[in-house]
């Protein structure tokens, strides 16, 4: 080939071996980042997991030397801890029917009625899933207490009644604190599974001579069920995960479940039962697997139906005057799950002694002695280093993964896949345990426990399978073509990446941030486990005011959580508005 | 301007092969079509030229370059090709404005500002945009995408041009006028072009060669005339328009000119003079190829190359002309007649084809 230049030679040799489009130059280069990327993702999933697996066969807890055997597992199947999985399994089951319903009725409402301002109420009515558990955890233990919660102390006053109307310490309570926020997660996918149906399918039933109603029922509804069932699947795993709600509802009524097990067994006993409680994590992780395995064989094929479905102007129904009854239906929910617990927070952090409201008993010094408190201060610190440090690692680690599962031919794309979905299916708790294990085992040098780099990790490990799954989904609304055009017209790899896919999908990136921000700022379970002095979350030191009984300072962090809550809502909000709807 | 070489050039991917073993010359300056169904490798074997498909086997050259040759591990990343490109979606990006999408070219060639505007200016008026450069381009309609897709893939003069179905995602009347104009800015500007299309009359109207392919090979290369009037092959006859398709039997052979023989056939009911460019001798199985326009209804001439007489089954009128459907002893012959012609069904008529209008073709 004599026509060939010896650039055009060097070129060669480098054997480009993109296909199809996607494109990074020099294999060699590639198939070493990928190999870093998989290592990185086994660490963070791969590794706590088989660690929990050592630490469940290990008889002392970690980093002290011991012995094999099988007691912890000996110790999960009796009789006390199949109780501990009934009264899980029931608890999540019981409130995945009850906020179901109310989702269905909320999505009916908002997405198909003449509702008045419906766009409003949608946002009210989302709104309880940002606000982190704890603090209406704190607030409704307040209110619903039954010698000096508001609540009972109203009912009381107003029909002389002896006996307290609730008491939020018992299963009925737990539920109801877990409604309140499976009823927003659900609410979001019926909504958009009631959107996303072609209103011709509906009319062409009434044109065939159905009623509304039986077009409801035999079109809407088994229309939406992929969606139904996937949502209802989803918010069963998150019940069993949940941890707030039975810690604060559960465990003072002597209702156990088990992640409240698990926590006790290592924090609440003379000595720690590190084996039982790996061996109780590695049980329900290997549920959970089933039940994910499960949901995943069922949504097969038809994961993003309604994803990625039209959006349709549906046919509203005209409800007349019915039309105030479903507004106050929805602001109703939103008042109980919102409003109450903020204003409940508000008296709390005003007077004394909650329970007791009385003008000379109002006062600032909780507000006083929260700002002048360093642990507090400390505590904001890490949760927002934490938060900012995590949100942005854990998005980029996950636009890196969807990328090279999404727009990429490489070979190890599914491994790479795979290992950083692993932490879907391990409950914060769980993970930490595992972690706890891990950070143990690891060479003398590398001290992560005890520090707040165990957090990050354990963060980064719980959000990557958001992230990923956020940024897939914008991967997949932009075509192939816009990144080949680009090349053709003389990008190389690295511009194209950065001047079309990166400028492209960064309204998403910033959505996902948010929201990472908000999971890692709301995160308990995990961090109950894994911080140490000095390396205090916020809500780590909610927790610990509160079971010293200083609910009016809990009550003043609480409000300064919560408007940090609502700060970046409406940021996020703004956001999606501006940019990803426009795209 | 430079012209397009590929020798032998096949794709496979793991064991189906999408091209096998191409060879195609575009010379420079000139305007090349492949045409075939779907699947039929048109679309792998432009984007093996555009360097998004990496070949496996064979030679593409652009110029005197050659951008790949997998036998020597030679595949020239597309960024590197200086070529231009409109693909059958656009690919308008949608975070940028219209000037911005035609100025990407010059931008990451790293061109000075005034050279940018300039010429993204002059871009954007040869395709009668300059109006709308500041607005967004999702904004935009699909014939103005268009438009925009062709500037961006023009503004810095590339040596080969190369679209993906361009057309397919206008509406009819759209689609003949943007054909017409890129055709003549295509013309003005000499720009080596390569066009996918499956669209036979967009291939007839545009191209100065045709290339027909079928399960990744080529079936025949030639102007849109040779394409249409002297197809090689019964495939390729069927592909363009829809003949009528007859089975005879040579009679006698004698040469017309070079390369063109004159056949004397006879069919079932039917005997008469057809032309041809393939040998066929006294006895063989042929098939003839009558395209519905060269037949016309009426009693026979004298001086006809050959002529048929049927029944009609089906007469649907169509407007601007009427289409019929005749049984006769050799088959069905569709073809057309004015539109006012009064014709029963049943009624008995006889059709002959002009002089010098059938072909033939080998029978397989």
């Amino acid at each position: 080939m004599s026509t060939l230049s010896s650039n055009e030679v060097a070129t060669g040799s480098m054997r480009l071996g993109f296909r199809a489009g996607r494109l990074m130059e020099g294999k060699a280069p590639r198939r070493l980042a990928l190999a870093a990327l998989a290592l990185l993702l086994a660490f963070l999933s791969l590794y706590p997991l088989s660690m929990l697996l050592y630490g469940s066969l290990h008889t002392t807890p970690p980093g002290i030397a011991g012995t094999f055997d099988l007691s912890g597992y000996r110790q999960v199947f009796t009789w006390p801890t199949a109780l501990l999985f009934a009264n899980t399994v029931g608890i999540s089951l019981l409130k995945t029917i009850f906020s179901l319903l109310l989702a269905v009725l909320f999505g009916w409402i908002i997405s198909r009625t003449d509702t008045p301002m419906r766009g409003a109420l949608e946002v009210l009515i989302t709104l309880p899933f940002f606000v982190p558990p704890i603090l209406t955890a704190m607030a409704w233990g307040m209110l619903g207490n039954p010698q000096v919660g508001v609540i009972n102390l109203v009912w009381q006053r107003m029909f002389g009644s002896e006996t307290p109307l609730i008491n939020v310490y018992s299963y009925s309570g737990v539920v109801w604190h877990m409604v309140q926020y499976s009823t927003p997660f659900l609410f979001l996918f019926v909504v958009e599974a009631f959107r996303a149906m072609d209103p011709a399918l509906e009319e062409a039933s009434r044109m065939c001579g159905g009623s509304q109603w039986s077009t409801f029922r035999r079109v809407s509804l088994p229309l939406m069920m992929p969606a139904v069932i996937t949502a209802f699947l989803l918010s069963f795993i998150r019940g069993l995960e949940n941890f707030e709600s039975p810690l604060f509802f559960g465990t003072p009524a002597r209702i156990e479940v088990v992640t409240t097990a698990i926590y006790n067994s290592i924090h609440h006993q003379s000595i720690p039962n590190y084996q039982f409680a790996s061996a109780l994590s590695f049980v329900i992780m290997a549920l959970m697997f089933l039940l994910v395995f499960w949901q995943w064989r069922m949504l097969r094929g038809r994961s993003f139906q309604t994803v990625t479905g039209k959006g349709y102007s549906p046919r509203v129904i005209k409800l007349g005057s019915w039309r105030w009854l479903t507004f106050a239906l929805c602001m109703v929910f939103f008042l109980v799950s919102v409003v109450l617990p903020i204003g409940q927070l508000l008296l709390g952090s005003f007077f004394q002694f909650f329970g007791f409201y009385q003008w000379d008993m109002l006062t600032l010094d909780h507000y006083r002695s929260v700002l002048g408190n360093d642990e507090v201060w400390r505590a904001f610190r890490n949760t927002f280093l934490l938060g900012f440090g995590g949100a942005s690692v854990t998005m980029l680690l996950g636009s890196i993964v969807a990328y090279v599962s999404t727009r990429t031919r490489w070979s190890g794309r599914r491994l790479i896949d795979v290992l950083a979905w692993l932490p879907w299916m391990m409950p914060g708790m769980v993970l930490a345990v595992g972690f706890l294990w891990g950070f143990a085992f690891l060479p003398g040098a590398i001290t992560i426990y005890g520090t707040i780099w165990a957090l990050l990790i354990a963060y980064v490990a719980l959000g990557t399978p958001i992230s990923v799954r956020v940024m897939s989904a914008a991967y997949h609304q932009l075509s192939f073509d816009l990144e080949e055009c680009s090349r053709v017209h003389g990008a190389g790899w690295w511009q194209t990446l950065w001047r079309i896919l990166v400028a492209l999908a960064w309204p998403s990136f910033a959505v996902g941030w948010v929201l990472t921000f908000f999971g890692i700022m709301r995160e308990l379970s995990a961090s109950v486990l894994l911080y140490s002095v000095g390396s205090e979350v916020l809500s780590v030191v909610l927790l610990r005011m509160w079971e010293n009984g200083q609910a009016e300072a809990v009550s003043v962090v609480g409000l300064m959580m919560m408007s940090l809550v609502f700060l970046f809502r409406w940021v996020q909000l703004r956001l999606i508005k501006r940019y990803v709807n426009a795209l | 301007m430079a012209e397009v070489l590929l020798e032998n050039v096949s794709r496979t991917f793991g064991g189906f092969t999408a091209v096998d073993g191409i060879h195609l010359h575009v010379a420079a300056g000139e305007f090349v079509t492949l045409l075939g169904p779907s699947g039929c490798g048109k679309t792998t074997t432009l984007r093996m030229v555009a360097g998004l498909e990496e070949a496996t086997g064979g030679r593409i050259s652009i110029g005197r370059r050659v951008v790949s040759e997998p036998a020597r591990h030679v595949h020239l990343a597309p960024d590197r090709r200086q070529l231009g490109m409109v693909f059958q979606s656009y690919a308008i990006w949608p975070h940028m404005r219209v000037f911005d999408n035609v100025a990407y070219p010059l931008q990451v060639r790293r061109r000075s500002t005034a050279e940018i505007r300039e010429r993204v200016d002059r871009a954007l008026r040869l395709v009668e945009m300059d109006r709308f450069a500041d607005r967004p381009a999702p904004a935009l309609s699909g014939g103005q995408q268009q438009r925009v897709a062709i500037a961006r893939a023009m503004v810095f003069e590339p040596e080969v041009l190369l679209l993906d179905e361009p057309l397919s995602n206008l509406d009819a009347r759209l689609r003949a006028q943007m054909g017409d104009e890129f055709r003549s800015l295509q013309r003005r500007l000499g720009i080596t072009t390569l066009y996918v299309t499956h669209d036979q009359d967009e291939a007839m109207a545009l191209s100065d060669r045709i290339v027909v392919m079928r399960g990744g090979r080529i079936l025949q290369i030639g102007t849109p005339t040779e394409i249409y009037q002297r197809p090689n092959s019964e495939a390729v006859a069927s592909f363009l328009g829809s003949p009528n398709l007859l089975d005879a039997v040579v009679t006698g052979v004698e040469a017309a000119a070079p390369d063109l023989s004159r056949f004397e056939v006879r069919g079932e009911g039917w005997q008469g003079i057809a032309y041809g460019n393939q040998s066929f001798s006294c006895g063989q199985s042929v098939r003839v190829l009558v395209r519905p326009e060269d037949l016309r209804v009426g009693p026979i001439s004298q001086d006809v190359d050959a002529a048929w007489r049927g029944e009609v089954i089906a007469s649907v009128y169509r407007g601007a002309r009427r289409s019929l459907r005749l049984r006769t002893s050799a088959g069905e012959l569709h073809f057309e007649v004015p539109a006012l012609t009064e014709m029963r069904l049943g009624e008995v008529v006889q059709v002959e084809a002009a002089k010098s209008s059938l072909w033939t073709v080998a029978s397989n």
